[in-house]
């Protein structure tokens, strides 16, 4: 080999990898930014420059604010179960209030849902909330609160909920587990040096578990609100949007203006837009990181 | 010392209300699985009797009507796609990872930081780009439309979880490797892929589980009901099956069935690789 081709070989081997992730990572957000100032529609082959039309439309758009809501309702109840429950229930598994063998157990469990194929896990829940034979109205029934029984997919006050609450049920264990394994780095002696100084479990949660996975807390809030950003899957999978759009998020909405209604130029602002709110997201959650320490 | 202290706290009420409201959280989270499989035994009729009551005679003649829909069809589909994606993923990333933590040459900070800053550019929003690039190519409806871009975002990940691994390997490998004239290629192969196997392990179980499961790709670059994946192909099975429920909760079983079975017998290693896969 000569030393030419030796200093070469690097580049070359590295070349396809580096195409690969240009064309298919890199190169769709460049696109979605450039179709955002077209008028476009994949019948017509004409082009329209429109300059910020789309974007001046998306802002008068009330469906885009009521998805943007949704959006917005995903993430709190999200940062509300998955997250501040997630590490609650992370710091009870890894309490001396279990036996080891038995939090295993639960944690194995608990984390399920989080493997199941998306689609499974939607068709089921449709199961589990229609009216007429599922299991969700079958309890409420059973246990004395049968007014509360509702078609919670078909009705638009509850679909957004319901579809959310789906979420939770998949990824609070998942989230608990990634908290334990940031509890576990905790050294044990301030837990016990706590508990000599009477310290309460209550008062250790607060006082150390915590403070000492701040950092495992900053990378899943961020995992969350990415994830509250983009949803898509499940929403699409359940109800499609509906009923009448009260359950339509800014994924799916796009999802319908690019590939259902024909609206591509649109469809793209919509998807410049959720990945400008998941950038400031990341900065922001950066930026606190950064000030935290 | 510890074990002590255990034992004294044994019957705490403290303890016993935890044990109460982990197993009812537990409940929750499983019974519907247990629902799911005992009403897909059930006759129509017998599913809106009552949603507590087991079947009266268990029908497992469901299961076969499920899957002469075709599940076995998706299932092949599902294996193809998910192990050939795995495979470019894994050989493609740990040759990057190789090169960009262990060979000197120019320029790596930089391509290091392009192929890593992969992982926060997500896929959901490229949706409708990438259908127009995978056309361009030709690639629209085959497996291509979808491995192709499997590959794409998850060898970002793979690079930065294979690339920790080897760092961590003494470099003094790979100088006594090109001391012995062996090309870049062997050195990769002979020596630093086989070193880094747990990492390489790790991430194809990560990533095993993301193509499996992946939906919004093979939702929207895929046309063909005979190239559809098991997550698209149970979701035309449900909307074929709008009145057939246990013959549709029989599929939803088999679909969770295997998927369940490879989380069960690789649950250990879990815990670690959630970890890696939150990084990514």
């Amino acid at each position: 080999m000569t030393g030419w081709r030796a200093r070469m070989a690097p580049y070359a081997l590295l070349a396809p990898m580096l195409a690969l992730v240009a064309v298919f990572v890199y190169l769709p957000i460049l696109a979605n930014i450039r179709f955002s100032f077209y008028r476009w529609s994949s019948l017509s082959p004409t082009w329209v420059f429109v300059g910020l039309a789309n974007y001046r439309r998306l802002f008068a758009d009330p469906l885009f604010w009521s998805s943007l809501g949704n959006n917005a309702i995903y993430a709190v109840a999200s940062l509300a179960v998955q997250v501040a429950c997630g590490l609650v229930l992370a710091a009870v598994l890894e309490s001396t209030l279990l036996p080891r063998r038995l939090s295993g157990c639960f944690r194995v469990a608990l984390f399920i849902p989080s493997v199941l194929p998306i689609t499974a896990i939607g068709l089921l829940w449709q199961l589990l909330y229609q009216p007429a034979f599922g299991l969700v109205n079958a309890a409420l029934e059973t246990v004395g609160l049968g007014q509360f029984v509702h078609a919670w997919l078909g009705e638009e006050s509850t679909a957004l909920l319901s579809v959310v609450a789906v979420s939770q049920w998949q990824w609070t264990g998942y989230i608990a587990v990634l908290f334990v394994v940031a509890i576990r780095g905790i050294p044990r002696e301030l837990y016990e040096s706590a508990e000599i100084d009477g310290a309460g479990l209550i008062r250790q949660f607060f006082s150390i578990t915590v403070p000492s996975v701040r950092q495992t807390t900053f990378v899943l809030v961020m995992i969350t609100i990415f994830g509250a950003v983009k949803v898509f899957d499940i929403v699409w999978i359940m109800t499609g949007g509906g009923p009448n759009n009260a359950s339509q998020t800014l994924g799916t909405y796009m999802y319908r203006s690019a590939f259902q209604t024909d609206a591509v130029g649109y469809g793209a602002t919509i998807a410049v837009l959720m990945f400008a709110l998941s950038s400031v997201f990341g900065l922001l959650n950066l930026w606190l990181q950064r000030r935290g320490e | 010392m510890m074990r002590m202290a255990h034992w004294r706290r044994a019957f705490s009420p403290g303890r016993v209300v935890v044990l109460a409201l982990l197993t009812l959280l537990t409940l929750f989270t499983l019974y519907p699985l247990v629902w799911l499989v005992l009403s897909s035994l059930k006759t129509p009729y017998e599913m809106f009797d009552s949603a507590w009551r087991l079947p009266e005679v268990w029908q497992w003649g469901n299961y076969r009507t499920a899957w002469a829909f075709g599940l076995g069809h998706y299932i092949v589909n599902s294996v193809i796609v998910t192990s050939v994606s795995v495979t470019l993923i894994l050989l493609a990333g740990a040759l990057t990872a190789f090169l960009l933590t262990v060979v000197p040459f120019r320029g790596k900070a930089l391509i290091t930081l392009f192929i890593m800053g992969g992982m926060v550019l997500p896929p959901e929003v490229s949706l409708f780009p990438l259908f127009r690039i995978l056309n361009m190519f030709g690639l629209y409806n085959t497996y291509g439309a979808m491995i192709v871009p499997y590959v794409a975002f998850g060898l970002p990940f793979a690079v930065f979880f294979i690339g920790a691994y080897m760092a961590m390997v003494p470099h003094d490998f790979y100088e006594a490797a090109t001391l012995d004239g062996a090309g870049l290629l062997r050195c990769f192969w002979s020596i630093y892929l086989p070193v880094s196997l747990p990492a390489v392990a790790a991430v194809g179980v990560i990533q095993g589980m993301r193509v499996w499961n992946e939906f919004q790709f093979a939702l929207t670059f895929i046309e063909s009901d005979s190239l559809r994946t098991l997550t698209i192909g149970i979701s035309t099975f449900g909307d074929a099956l709008r009145v057939d429920w246990a013959v549709l909760m029989a599929g939803l079983v088999i679909s969770v069935a295997p998927v369940l079975a490879a989380f069960l017998a690789t649950q250990r290693h879990f815990v670690g690789m959630a970890q890696g896969g939150v990084k990514g």
